[in-house]
């Protein structure tokens, strides 16, 4: 089974938020009353009943002007997933596409993976103490369909399809945008499932990283600690037993006042 | 009661003891359960691993009591190295893990057990501080830097206090015969604790607060703002 990739191209995208309407629809997570921030954005972040968002951003221009993006906030579907390593139970899993999705019935609600994320992208429900993030419709794409807010997309900043195509399709839409855009996540994390074509650099978009990495925290202690503790608890073990069978335990002297206790009993 | 037999520790010690024991080794098999995916099955019993989740949870409040209740009743007896003594015991392991003609005598407890104690001491905080971080990771405010650090910490204390535990169970069972009764009834023979804490022997009869069964009847006692009741 190929892998596939979720292209959102930022140049194409309006605003419009079908995608997040689709999400809700499809998924079935209904919204909350929100109250006005000033800003068309809505819900204000990402949510346990919100796994899609489309940030809406005021951005300076040079010329004094300001700019307005839109960039859609989804999880990334790492291939080298920081959630996935920590998670306890199975619950985040890849899938045959290379997504990421839940298995939200294993989930224990540990939230080990809400820091893990480089993104940030996990969101807790203390209600039912389990943990949601976009799956990307594996519903919908195992059954040759693409997501709900690819098929909502009206302008085409949305595209599902095989990677190779769509990475190829991604840096040839930003060569041919020019000026700043660029390719956002085949070149970290083991590539992400999600590939941004950016009209702007990372750095000037908000609550984007520049370089997302799996943190150092998730090497030391998946990678390094998690065998050095099995071995380290083996070699005590079998030492105690060694040391046993071949030293032998420190006796007390024979005291005729007392046999039982060189006997080592209670 | 067997006559001549010692008193090595008090009833307010060994509950403490076992507390900080079996909440510690409940610790451990629900914390297994949930490090290693191959060890997932030790939430089968429990419901599922969201049980396994809460009962280390919990425990872990039941472990920090007892870790308290530890280090205030041990730390001056086994927190406090006296050299140069400790230190030609430790160079030796006491004679208990290779034989040693005469190890240096150690009062009521030796070196390693002192070296253990302060293992026990500082990783249990340890446990208990990114524990809480762990279980409430959102309520404090705290950068994400800084939450993501306590896993690996958590991991590391394991990694330490279990090495400390298991070298414990072996030299308080079967590999130092005689031991283990210190725990359970309190009450020792004069041949171990003149092998194994001569010093304490010593300075106990010394100034005359040796408690040896068959000698005295009832004995009341005061200690630590502990009343005990000992009826033999």
């Amino acid at each position: 089974m190929s892998e596939k990739v979720k292209l959102y191209d930022q140049s194409k995208c309006t605003g419009c938020r079908g995608c997040q309407l689709a999400c809700k629809q499809w998924n079935q997570l209904p919204a909350k009353q929100t109250t006005n921030r000033g800003s068309y954005q809505n819900p204000p972040d990402l949510q346990p009943n919100t796994w899609m968002v489309i940030h809406f951003q005021e951005l300076e221009t040079a010329d004094g002007g300001v700019k307005w993006v839109f960039r859609k906030d989804a999880c990334m579907h790492c291939t080298d997933a920081a959630c996935v390593t920590v998670c306890p139970s199975g619950c985040l899993h890849y899938t045959k596409y290379g997504t990421v999705a839940l298995d939200q019935k294993k989930c224990i609600g540990c939230k080990e993976c809400i820091s893990a994320c480089p993104f940030s992208v996990p969101r807790y429900n203390p209600e039912t103490d389990t943990v949601f993030k976009c799956d990307m419709c594996f519903s919908r794409i195992d059954n040759n369909m693409e997501p709900a807010c690819v098929k909502a997309c009206p302008t085409g900043a949305l595209q599902f399809g095989d990677k190779d195509e769509m990475i190829a399709r991604a840096h040839a839409r930003a060569k041919e945008l020019g000026g700043d855009a660029s390719v956002y996540g085949d070149r970290f994390v083991g590539g992400t499932h999600m590939i941004y074509v950016l009209t702007e650099k990372p750095a000037a978009l908000e609550r984007l990283p520049e370089h997302p990495t799996v943190p150092a925290s998730v090497i030391a202690w998946k990678k390094w600690l998690k065998p050095l503790s099995l071995i380290g608890a083996g070699a005590v073990i079998a030492g105690s037993f060694l040391h046993y069978i071949t030293v032998g335990p420190k006796m007390p002297d024979d005291d005729e006042t007392d046999v039982t206790a060189a006997k080592g009993g209670k | 009661m067997k006559k001549g037999l010692i008193k090595a520790t008090s009833a307010y010690e060994r509950v403490v003891h076992w507390g900080l024991a079996i909440s510690c080794i409940i610790l451990f098999i629900s914390g297994l359960g949930m490090m290693f995916h191959s060890f997932n099955f030790l939430g089968t019993p429990v419901g599922g691993l969201k049980n396994l989740k809460l009962i280390h949870n919990y425990t872990g409040i039941v472990f920090a009591v007892f870790l308290v209740l530890s280090i205030l009743m041990w730390w001056r007896e086994a927190g406090i190295f006296s050299l140069p003594e400790d230190w030609q015991w430790m160079i030796c392991a006491g004679g208990y893990l290779w034989p040693v003609k005469n190890p240096p005598e150690v009062g009521k407890y030796n070196p390693g057990q002192k070296l253990f104690f302060l293992a026990v001491a500082l990783c249990g905080l340890l446990m208990v501080g990114t524990g809480i971080v762990m279980w409430f990771p959102y309520r404090f405010d705290l950068p994400v830097e800084f939450v993501r650090w306590m896993y690996p910490l958590h991991a590391l204390g394991f990694f330490v206090i279990f090495a400390f535990f298991f070298v414990h169970l072996y030299l308080g069972t079967v590999g130092s015969p005689g031991s283990a009764p210190a725990m359970f009834s309190g009450w020792v023979t004069r041949a171990w604790l003149k092998k194994q804490h001569p010093k304490w022997l010593r300075e106990e009869e010394e100034k005359g607060t040796l408690i040896v069964s068959g000698t005295h009847e009832n004995h009341f006692s005061l200690k630590l703002g502990i009343i005990r009741i000992e009826l033999w």
